[in-house]
């Protein structure tokens, strides 16, 4: 069901002499049947979001409200909601089987041959934890009971469902695999989830829109796509992307960027939404989008790392490193000069100051 | 500067730890330590610096004999996940601490701690204590430490575990000119497979207290000596898929989840339980044919496409990682480039150049004969 966050602020504190405004003013919209991601590094404020929506914090200003009805008075049992913790909250005298199936017992219990049955170990098998349904949460492995969470969130028919960090435990292979699984899963019975996780790869792959938060503000909410192409401001375009985009120093000039690179390399840059000659602004291009071999520019390579599906090639632009990726490997040696270029649909420009956007390829931000 | 290790045995009571391990670093090279946590990487780097009681074996620096002296007498530069900075002293005295135990005159010491604070970029943060510095910064003064006396062993022991992605990947660029630059032999830990195949000239791989395979990284990579060794590296990593490969002319058949590839795999595997390994980057998924315009039919793909459901699709940075189901219900992963296509049906096909194929009892890989890499003199 949609979930919609109004004005909600988060305050610990509120009368000391240092209030901790952990979540500011913060709007967000989630529409019935998305996979959203809170993400963000620590003390962001995702996780102060999650615990307000789940009720285990009050709201200290605004609103959330769940399939069109106020829930941030409740108490947590009564808001429909389902949770997978980062610190699992299994309960230690149950079995697996018995924690999956504990939200659904009023449905007609784990006797053989119930709903009820046949869903946990639907889910349980899912998520790879079908031979271990017998087995108590304090012999299992951090992982396992990660897995036993998440399929005990996973099982239960909820409004929403607000997953916290729900793999980070898990090794590379079941990773990979069961964020395919559980999207699909997701997606298939329609659930509404929001992920909170300060991992982005995480993010980029299960969730539909991102909510790119720091310092308890919402920086930016939108498709994964989105963020990477139209960031509103130089922590989203960096915090973003692997390598990170590349930012040089540079300043305005009649008809384009002068990059302070130590060469004064000359970029020609629409000037419709630049600030007047002579701002400081920084230039950004993502590695992926810089095309290696041919092109304006020129740079020393520095280093040149293959890593069995890709190469990073770093080079020296004067004093400054740039980073392309490339699919292939690049046939370039360190020391040697390397031309490169990129589209001019792929250029970024921030102000230097405030960080916002100016301008994505020849469009103003 | 070379190092040398040999014969290295460490067991802490009945746990061998180290089972027979030698190594050569040739001055200048960095070689990469890796495996998963608890192989025994810390535990060789402590061999090497003279602080394991337990080891058993030589270490020679440049050919000599050190097997008998202590840490402070091996000419070795560290560095830790940890940092482990002095806390009581400013970047500046600790970078300085190891020429100071040696008795460098200060002109000398002022010298070539404004030298490497500077190649390290830390030159504007050398007053502050620890508590100060940002974690990037920590690292960068612990690195500097390492460096300083011009070591002719460097031991990073994971240096950059603690610090956020930016600065790790910042770092992970910077580091091969800076230990070019120390012309020292460098043993590098880390259990970041990328961060191992950047850094690496080789990558010695520890696997039950023993090395695994050490070569250069594409060799690791794209040759790895056993399963265990392959499904270390790749993001994500490898399929693993049962097979019993059938000898025919040419090489082995292998049949694995309705792919029928023919291998230029050593014949003796024919009729032995085998592992088939294809990394996801070497799947392509396309149209079927008959699918209408768009069928795909990449060059190097082995075999007809084998039609498979696309369970999800979870984006990876600029590649796409696709859940597929064949039939029979087994999974596999690909990563392709661009978006996949979408409600029509779709098959998969394998590069059976870089196909693997692995003995499922001993692990080991069954080597194809016709690999560039392998070919023997």
């Amino acid at each position: 069901m949609s979930l919609v966050l109004q004005h909600v602020s988060k305050t610990y504190n509120p009368r000391s002499a240092h209030p901790v405004r952990a979540v500011r003013d913060l709007d967000l919209d989630v529409p019935d049947g998305d996979i959203i991601a809170l993400l963000g590094s620590s003390g962001c404020g995702k996780t102060s979001t999650l615990r307000m929506v789940a009720g285990f914090e009050d709201v200290s200003e605004g609103t959330i409200t769940l399939a069109g009805k106020r829930i941030d008075r409740l108490a947590p049992a009564r808001r429909g909601v389902a949770m997978a913790f980062e610190g699992y909250a299994l309960y230690p005298p149950l079995n697996v089987e018995e924690n999956i199936g504990f939200g659904l017992a009023r449905e007609g219990g784990l006797r053989r041959g119930t709903d009820t049955r046949k869903r946990v170990h639907e889910v349980a098998d899912l998520l790879e934890i079908g031979p271990i349904l017998d087995r108590r949460p304090a012999g299992l492995s951090g992982g396992q009971q990660q897995r036993a969470s998440l399929a005990r969130a996973l099982a239960r028919d909820a409004d929403l469902h607000l997953l916290d960090e729900p793999m980070g435990q898990l090794e590379p292979q079941l990773r990979a695999v069961l964020r395919g699984r559980v999207k699909a899963l997701i997606k298939a019975r329609g659930l509404t989830a929001v992920l909170v996780t300060h991992d982005q790869t995480e993010a980029n792959a299960m969730a539909d829109r991102i909510a790119v938060m720091e310092g308890g503000v919402l920086q930016q909410y939108g498709p994964p796509g989105e963020l990477r192409d139209r960031p509103v401001n130089l922590f989203v375009a960096t915090f973003l992307g692997e390598p990170p985009m590349n930012a040089l120093p540079a300043t305005v000039q009649p008809g384009g960027l002068r990059l302070e690179d130590g060469e004064g390399v000359h970029l020609d840059v629409p000037p419709s939404a630049l600030p007047p000659v002579g701002s400081k602004v920084v230039f950004g291009v993502r590695p992926h989008r810089i095309t290696l071999g041919q092109g304006r520019l020129h740079a020393t390579v520095t280093s040149n790392q293959w890593l069995g599906d890709q190469a990073h090639v770093a080079m020296e632009l004067g004093d400054r490193l740039i980073v392309a990726v490339a699919h292939q490997r690049v046939a370039a040696a360190v020391g040697s000069r390397l031309d490169f270029d990129f589209r001019e649909a792929d250029a970024h420009v921030f102000d230097a100051e405030s960080g916002r956007a100016l301008l994505h390829g020849n469009q103003p931000a | 500067m070379s190092l040398t290790i040999r014969n290295l045995h460490v067991a802490f009571r009945r746990n061998l730890v180290l089972d027979d391990v030698s190594l050569d670093v040739a001055p200048g090279e960095t070689l990469v330590l890796f495996g998963p946590s608890g192989v025994g990487k810390t535990v060789l780097l402590r061999a090497i610096a003279g602080v394991e009681p337990a080891a058993r074996g030589q270490v020679l620096i440049d050919g000599r004999d050190v097997s008998a002296l202590g840490p402070d007498r091996r000419d070795l530069g560290m560095a830790f996940q940890n940092f482990a900075l002095y806390p009581h002293l400013a970047a500046r005295e600790n970078i300085a601490s190891p020429l100071r135990a040696r008795g460098v005159a200060s002109a000398e010491i002022e010298a070539r701690v404004g030298r490497v604070a500077e190649l390290l970029r830390i030159s504007h943060v050398l007053d502050h204590p620890p508590r100060a510095l940002s974690n990037g910064q920590k690292q960068r003064t612990a690195l500097a430490r390492a460096l300083v006396g011009q070591p002719r062993v460097l031991l990073l022991d994971d240096p950059l575990r603690n610090v956020d992605a930016k600065l790790r990947y910042e770092m992970r660029l910077e580091l091969p000119r800076l230990l070019r630059a120390a012309e020292a032999a460098t043993i590098y830990v880390t259990q970041d497979y990328r961060e191992a195949m950047a850094l690496g000239d080789r990558i010695a791989v520890l696997h039950r207290a023993a090395i695994a395979q050490c070569d250069i990284p594409e060799a690791v990579y794209d040759a790895p000596v056993s399963v265990n060794v392959a499904r270390l590296f790749g993001d994500p990593p490898l399929n693993l898929l049962p097979c019993r490969p059938v000898a025919e002319a040419g090489g082995l058949r292998v049949e694995a989840a309705g792919l029928r590839l023919l291998l230029p795999a050593a014949r003796e595997a024919a009729g032995r339980d085998c592992l088939l390994g294809l990394r996801p980057e070497t799947i392509t998924v396309s149209r079927a044919a008959g699918g209408g315009a768009g069928t795909v039919r990449p060059a190097g793909a082995g075999g007809a496409g084998v039609p498979v459901e696309i369970v999800a699709a979870t984006p990876l940075h600029e590649r796409m990682v696709l859940l597929l189901r064949a039939a029979g219900g087994v999974e596999l992963l690909a990563s392709v480039l661009g978006e996949p296509p979408q409600g029509v049906p779709v098959v998969l096909q394998a590069d059976e150049q870089r196909a693997l194929l692995f003995d499922a009892e001993s692990g080991a890989r069954i080597p194809h004969v016709a690999r560039t890499l392998e070919v023997v003199a």
